[in-house]
């Protein structure tokens, strides 16, 4: 199934998980990073923002995550517009964001890890049934239960990272950069996580500065330039596209070579 | 290590610490283990924020100061029961820290450091300055709760009184370390925005912690004044006895519960020990240096884990390298098994497993 909306042509019209609507967001005084980005996570989908440094990519994750405020436009979650609330209320309506880098807790074990991720529910069976699928999906974080997290390897910290975002079971995930300071075998894994995760039925908003990796993970690409979406479509479609792969993705198209 | 050594251990150290007044040569001994029983609890109470937290505040001696002359002037104007201005004097202080932390906590690191001792600093000239209230330099005197005991006695009860004090403060930290609000506080020592993303109410949090700790702080400052009986601004508002508690803290190990209370007795016994030795010179000051200097370079842990790693060199050596190998080697084959097996069938229906990485 998940094969077949690779394309992004079969998906009937599905309300968006996560909208971001002309959104103008920056830090204190200086000029603003998003001027009139708008973005859509439609569900069970793989989004992909690409673009170059600076473009504000790990903003729009910001501003999604309620780590930012947006100084314009509307964040709506599944119908409901969540403009301007913080990090927890956007945990509660379910968005969970996986920050850039190594953003395990080194000295705390897996497990402290992952429960972290469920600080927003109080439920314990639902606390326990969440660890358990986690555990389920990614299968060395329950071998790696007890043992403290900076010594597990890169690949493994971001699956532990992932499981502690799945805990609340989110209906889209932000991804920054999951890629960032792994090896190329490992990334493979990674990304193959990522699509796992969205046939585990969750949508995932995802910046890559692996361009053309995570075009080929992604449903649909976004090629975000100066603080706002130049193009979007299917993520095949921006992989293809001559004039796109000069300029966002650092020469052709791998399948047209 | 066996199971009943750390039960054994606690109760062994419970012991020696209630049978102290008993074992000692003389008073001056007796007080100088009431000084160190103080310093064990202001030890403690500043964990509870630069432990919990990793704000390390050099002002704490604020706290302490308030909560001193608090507990004196209580008793002087209003001629409260001592114990009554005792803890009236620590809800005092704990509503004056409410503003106070809402500022400080604007800012960390370094930031922070400099706001708590600017606030030590502020508080000391008020006292200073403000003689009508505080007495200025002639100091406060502070009556005592029991007039009529002779100083052995008092020593005594002061001591019984701040391990009191300190058994609560312990207490409350084994409670928050195995609570929601004590992994918040974890997470955020280790990275408040990591902890903030993850839906931790970091400046709420920050905030209980800080009132916690300056409550207690206050609380040891209050009992201090009892025992002491004459406060001095310079004394009371020191930069210096907020360093004491910073360096006491991290000598036993800030992230274990005895581990300021261990840091208080090694650098309280000594600090008394030097000043008994050397202290008609500044020579006690050097004594001091050099131990501080030995801990950081050979325990930069703290004497509690150093302790640990030791006790581990010399016990049985059960876990050795090879178990850990052979578990690797198990799930490095069964990965590769795995791999194999989804390239063999793939659409099988089985996800090929993902977690085959070597580590």
């Amino acid at each position: 199934m998940a094969s077949e909306e690779k394309d992004g042509t079969t998906r009937p019209a599905e309300r968006p998980l996560l909208v971001l609507d002309d959104v103008y967001a920056g830090y204190g005084r200086a000029a603003m990073v998003l001027r009139g980005l708008s973005v859509k996570v439609p569900p069970r989908t793989v989004v992909c923002l690409v673009g170059p440094n600076g473009a504000g990519k790990s903003t729009v994750l910001k501003v999604a995550s309620g780590l930012l405020r947006p100084r314009e436009g509307r964040v709506v979650v599944d119908g409901s517009d969540v403009t301007g609330q913080g990090p927890q209320q956007m945990l509660r309506s379910g968005l969970a964001h996986v920050l850039q880098g190594h953003s395990v807790f080194r000295e705390m074990t897996v497990e402290e890890n992952v429960l972290l991720g469920a600080y927003t529910l109080r439920d314990r069976a639902r606390i326990a049934e969440r660890v358990a699928f986690v555990q389920e999906l990614f299968p060395i974080v329950g071998e790696r239960w007890k043992q403290l997290a900076g010594l597990l390897s890169g690949g493994q910290q971001k699956q532990v990272e992932f499981a502690r975002s799945l805990m609340i079971d989110p209906k889209v995930v932000l991804l920054d950069e999951p890629s960032m300071g792994l090896d190329p075998k490992t990334t493979a894994t990674v990304f193959q996580q990522i699509t796992r995760m969205r046939d585990a039925g969750t949508a995932v908003l995802l910046v890559e500065q692996n361009a053309r990796r995570a075009l080929e993970t992604a449903d649909l690409g976004c090629v975000l330039d100066l603080g706002r979406v130049h193009i979007s479509g299917p993520a095949a479609e921006l992989l293809a596209d001559q004039r796109l792969s000069e300029l966002y993705l650092g020469g052709r198209p791998r399948s047209t070579a | 290590m066996p199971g009943w050594v750390r039960p054994a251990a606690l109760a062994v150290g419970v012991a020696l610490v209630l049978l102290f007044p008993e074992l000692v040569p003389n008073a001056y001994v007796l007080s100088a283990g009431v000084i160190v029983a103080s310093y064990a609890c202001t030890a403690t109470a500043w964990s509870f924020m630069g432990g919990f937290t990793g704000y390390v505040s050099l002002g704490h001696a604020a706290f302490f100061g308030m909560g001193a002359y608090g507990t004196g002037i209580l008793i002087r104007d209003l001629s409260l029961q001592p114990f009554l201005a005792w803890l009236l004097s620590g809800l005092i202080v704990l509503v004056i820290t409410i503003p106070v932390g809402i500022a400080a906590l604007r800012v960390r690191g370094a930031s922070f450091v400099i706001v708590s001792i600017s606030f030590v600093l502020i508080l000391l000239l008020v006292s200073q300055a403000w003689e009508a209230f505080t007495g200025g330099a002639n100091g406060l005197n502070v009556p005592r709760p029991f007039a009529d005991l002779y100083r052995p006695d008092h020593h005594r009860i002061f001591f019984y009184l701040f391990v009191a004090l300190l058994a609560v403060m312990l207490l409350t930290w084994w409670v928050i370390d195995r609570s929601r609000f004590g992994a918040g506080l974890k997470a955020v020592r280790e990275d408040e925005d990591k902890a903030e993303a993850l839906g931790v109410p970091t400046r709420d949090y920050k905030l209980a912690a800080y009132l916690i700790s300056a409550t207690f702080t206050a609380l040891a400052g209050g009992m201090y004044a009892l025992w002491f009986g004459d406060l001095d601004p310079i004394f009371q508002f020191s930069i210096l006895l907020g360093a004491y508690m910073v360096l006491m803290a991290l000598l036993g190990g800030v992230r274990h519960l005895f581990g300021p209370l261990v840091g208080a007795v090694v650098v309280g016994s000594a600090l008394e020990y030097f000043k008994l030795e050397f202290g008609d010179t500044q020579l006690h000051l050097v004594f001091t240096a050099i131990l501080l200097g030995i801990v950081v370079l050979f325990m930069p842990d703290g004497v509690i884990p150093a302790a640990g790693a030791l006790l581990r060199r010399f016990g049985p050596q059960d876990t050795s390298i090879r178990e850990i190998t052979a578990e690797e080697l198990l799930e490095r084959n069964r990965a590769a098994a795995e791999r194999e097996g989804a390239a063999a069938g793939r659409g099988g229906g089985k996800p090929s497993d993902g977690s085959g990485e070597t580590p």
